[in-house]
């Protein structure tokens, strides 16, 4: 199974903290946001990537707490068992 | 002279007199404003070994040449001194309205000198300015001496002033303005009761001019507009505000807990920015001119604690949370009102109870001394603790000096997580190497605000960095100071540097001012700034062995996180950059490189 995990405006806007979603071999992290978003009602995949596929810029997503862009970005490759957290643009200070 | 007023208050508090000077032009074209004009007048006027509780000291409030203007987020200003904290050059950062009604009574900046003999507090309607007697007021909250001078002044007046902290010269009391605002660190407060001054009270009806009104205009459209676009700025910052930092950097494994034990947090959750917005989080709220609106108003119902106010914010979420090992959201946000009312730098109270928790823990402090038990984790220990360093009595008047002298006071600096006496923000330096070549560099010791790498080493703006590398981070470092040093000194706030950048503020003080600020010359005006304050530290005794972090942080690994293993390298990256700032080895600037900045 993976985990999936909500953070910041994404909670607010979905009203839920996680998904649990069965693991499928060599899924990237591309293709795990397109499946999260087709269980979920509503959109809120703008809030991470742009309409050209791309994180926005200050998307944070991590793989067992690693940032991907230290991985292979939307490329990564999420393994069964793995905690995947979504933070869509946020800072502070 | 357009943008800039043009004009100074200079307060003398001995004689109990008010004057009006011009202010210098040449030094404001040369450091703009705010942190960088006020840091010069006070390395003029003030020696570098003056005790800074003394009347020799001098506070200075200044704003800059955009404050008060709709350019974006105009509305802060500095309270420059010498640190009664660190010893350091200080400039203390603040937003909301008093900085830009400061502006609208027609002058730059507030210079204060000498010490009154009874308490006093200044009031200013625009050219009508006199000190007035403030006993009254003395002992008050700041919420309640800011109600009182509104009653007694004027309604529409905009007020700044210290609460009992400052008064009884808690050495990191800070000045609350608009009641929630502060300028918040290395005891500004403190400075400012030690000379008997209560408040400055000021309505000013005047505006601000500027020397090119149509190139200003085109600059704030295009400001908004990529601010607006922002995804950080147009929705991000308002929505949850700071507090979205909690989540974010414990999963870094970043998020130093148990006074720097460890980097991840168990109850991080339950003091989140989610968790705030679910339960006592009301609205949000901004300072002038700014659409931003991260300020947090909540208010706080219970059977435990009760009040209302704004915050916490990460920082504070962080320094009474996670450092102290609280989880108690409600113990958390009663300490942080406590410190607002009292008028005291949340990060250093949070982070002095941290490090007395593990004193206590370690057996160092005796519970008959606290009057209680002090373990990690304990909420109601906390508020306590806060209360008691805010009145500067019992065991709090060895909370009341801050960290690092009651570390040393039990014969343990080292556990004391700070550099130069200032205690670190909510960053851990281990797991972010940037951030611990900035804590270890800052001229007001360890802060995030002097250059906030987090943004490229965690946020990944304005581009992802590795913030396991030390390659490259010392030309990261420098530049991030720079700008800082830039923004703090138009006036504007931090913030805007997420979604704005240095053409922005070069076109913005261009066509306030009329001068000439390219991209480059606004650089070198920050790096100038940032010379400057370090050589005022360097004739101060703070040499450049002083560039450093407590021992935990260069040598206990983080046990666990992404980063397990990891300790601040600061070995790698301190010599490149003493070379990238142009300094010899030794850290001291050369003749040359001050040459090069009319600092000679």
């Amino acid at each position: 199974m993976l985990q999936v995990q909500f953070y910041s405006l994404l909670r607010l806007l979905l009203k839920q903290e996680k998904l649990e979603l069965p693991a499928v071999a060599e899924e990237t992290v591309e293709q795990l946001l397109s499946r999260v978003q087709q269980q979920i009602a509503t959109p809120f995949l703008q809030k991470l990537i742009d309409c050209d596929g791309q994180l926005h810029a200050g998307t944070i997503i991590l793989i067992n707490r690693q940032n991907i862009h230290h991985l292979d970005g939307l490329q990564s490759r999420v393994l069964d068992g793995d905690v995947i957290a979504f933070f869509p643009p946020g800072a502070g200070g | 002279m357009k943008g800039w007023n043009g004009k100074l208050l200079r307060v003398d508090l001995s004689a109990g007199t008010c004057s009006v000077e011009a202010l210098n032009g040449q030094w404001a074209k040369e450091f703009l404003g705010g942190r960088g004009l006020a840091s010069k007048y006070l390395v003029e006027e003030v020696s570098p070994e003056t005790d800074p509780l003394s009347p020799d000291n001098k506070l200075i409030m200044a704003t800059g040449p955009l404050t008060g203007t709709y350019g974006a987020a105009n509305g802060r200003y500095m309270a420059v001194t010498k640190s009664p904290l660190t010893g350091t050059i200080a400039s203390s950062n603040s937003g909301g309205y008093f900085p830009s009604e400061l502006r609208y009574a027609g002058y730059d900046m507030i210079i204060f000198e000498g010490r009154s003999e009874h308490p006093v507090y200044l009031q200013i309607h625009n050219n009508k300015v006199q000190l007035v007697a403030a006993l009254h007021l003395w002992g008050k909250e700041t919420q309640e001496t800011e109600d009182a001078i509104l009653a007694e002044f004027h309604g529409d007046a905009k007020v700044a002033c210290i609460g009992p902290a400052g008064e009884r010269q808690v050495l990191f009391a800070n000045i609350i303005n608009d009641k929630h605002r502060a300028a918040g660190r290395s005891g500004v407060g403190a400075v400012m009761g030690s000379k008997n001054l209560k408040a400055v009270a000021v309505r000013g009806t005047g505006g601000v001019k500027v020397a090119d009104p149509k190139g200003y205009r085109d600059a704030a459209m295009e400001a908004y507009g990529m601010l607006r676009a922002n995804p950080v700025t147009g929705e991000g910052l308002g929505a949850l505000g700071t507090p979205v930092l909690v989540n974010i950097i414990n999963q870094a494994g970043s998020l130093p807990t148990r006074n720097s034990q460890t980097g991840t947090f168990e109850g991080a959750e339950a003091i989140s920015g989610e968790t705030l917005a679910a339960t006592y989080l009301r609205r949000n709220k901004s300072c002038m001119g700014c659409f931003i609106g991260c300020g947090r108003v909540t208010k706080l119902t219970g059977a435990r604690f009760e009040g209302d106010g704004e915050g916490p914010e990460y920082e504070t979420l962080w320094s009474l949370g996670a450092a102290c090992g609280v989880s108690d959201l409600a113990a958390v946000t009663k300490a942080n009102y406590i410190c607002n009312e009292y008028g005291m730098d949340t990060i250093t109270a949070g982070s002095t109870v941290a490090c007395a928790m593990e004193l206590f823990e370690k057996g160092l402090i005796k519970e008959e001394e606290i009057g209680m038990p002090l373990n990690f984790g304990d909420g109601d220990a906390l508020v306590k603790m806060v209360e008691l360093a805010g009145k500067n009595e019992g065991f709090g008047t060895k909370l009341a000096q801050g960290s690092y002298r009651l570390a040393e006071s039990y014969g343990v600096p080292e556990l004391s997580m700070t550099s130069k006496k200032l205690e670190f923000p909510a960053y851990d330096g281990r797991g972010l190497q940037g951030m611990a070549l900035q804590y270890a560099t800052s001229n007001r010791g360890a802060c995030h605000v002097r250059g906030y790498l987090v943004s490229p080493e965690i946020l990944g703006l304005p581009e992802k960095l590795d913030p396991a590398a030390t390659e490259g981070k010392a030309t990261w470092a420098k530049i991030f100071q720079d700008f800082t040093a830039v923004v703090d000194s138009s006036g504007t706030c931090l913030f805007t540097t997420f979604g704005i950048g240095v053409p922005q503020f070069a076109k913005f003080c261009t066509a306030a001012t009329g001068e000439d600020f390219k991209d480059e010359k606004l650089l070198e005006l920050g790096d100038r700034i940032y010379n400057l304050e370090r050589v005022f530290n360097l004739k101060a005794g703070i040499d450049p062995a002083q560039d450093t972090l407590p021992k935990r942080l260069l040598s206990e690994p983080l046990p666990e996180g992404p980063y397990k293993g990891a300790v601040a390298q600061l070995d790698k990256m301190l010599p490149e950059y003493y070379q990238v700032r142009g300094w010899g080895d030794d850290g001291v600037p050369t003749e040359e490189k001050l040459a090069t900045l009319g600092l000679g």
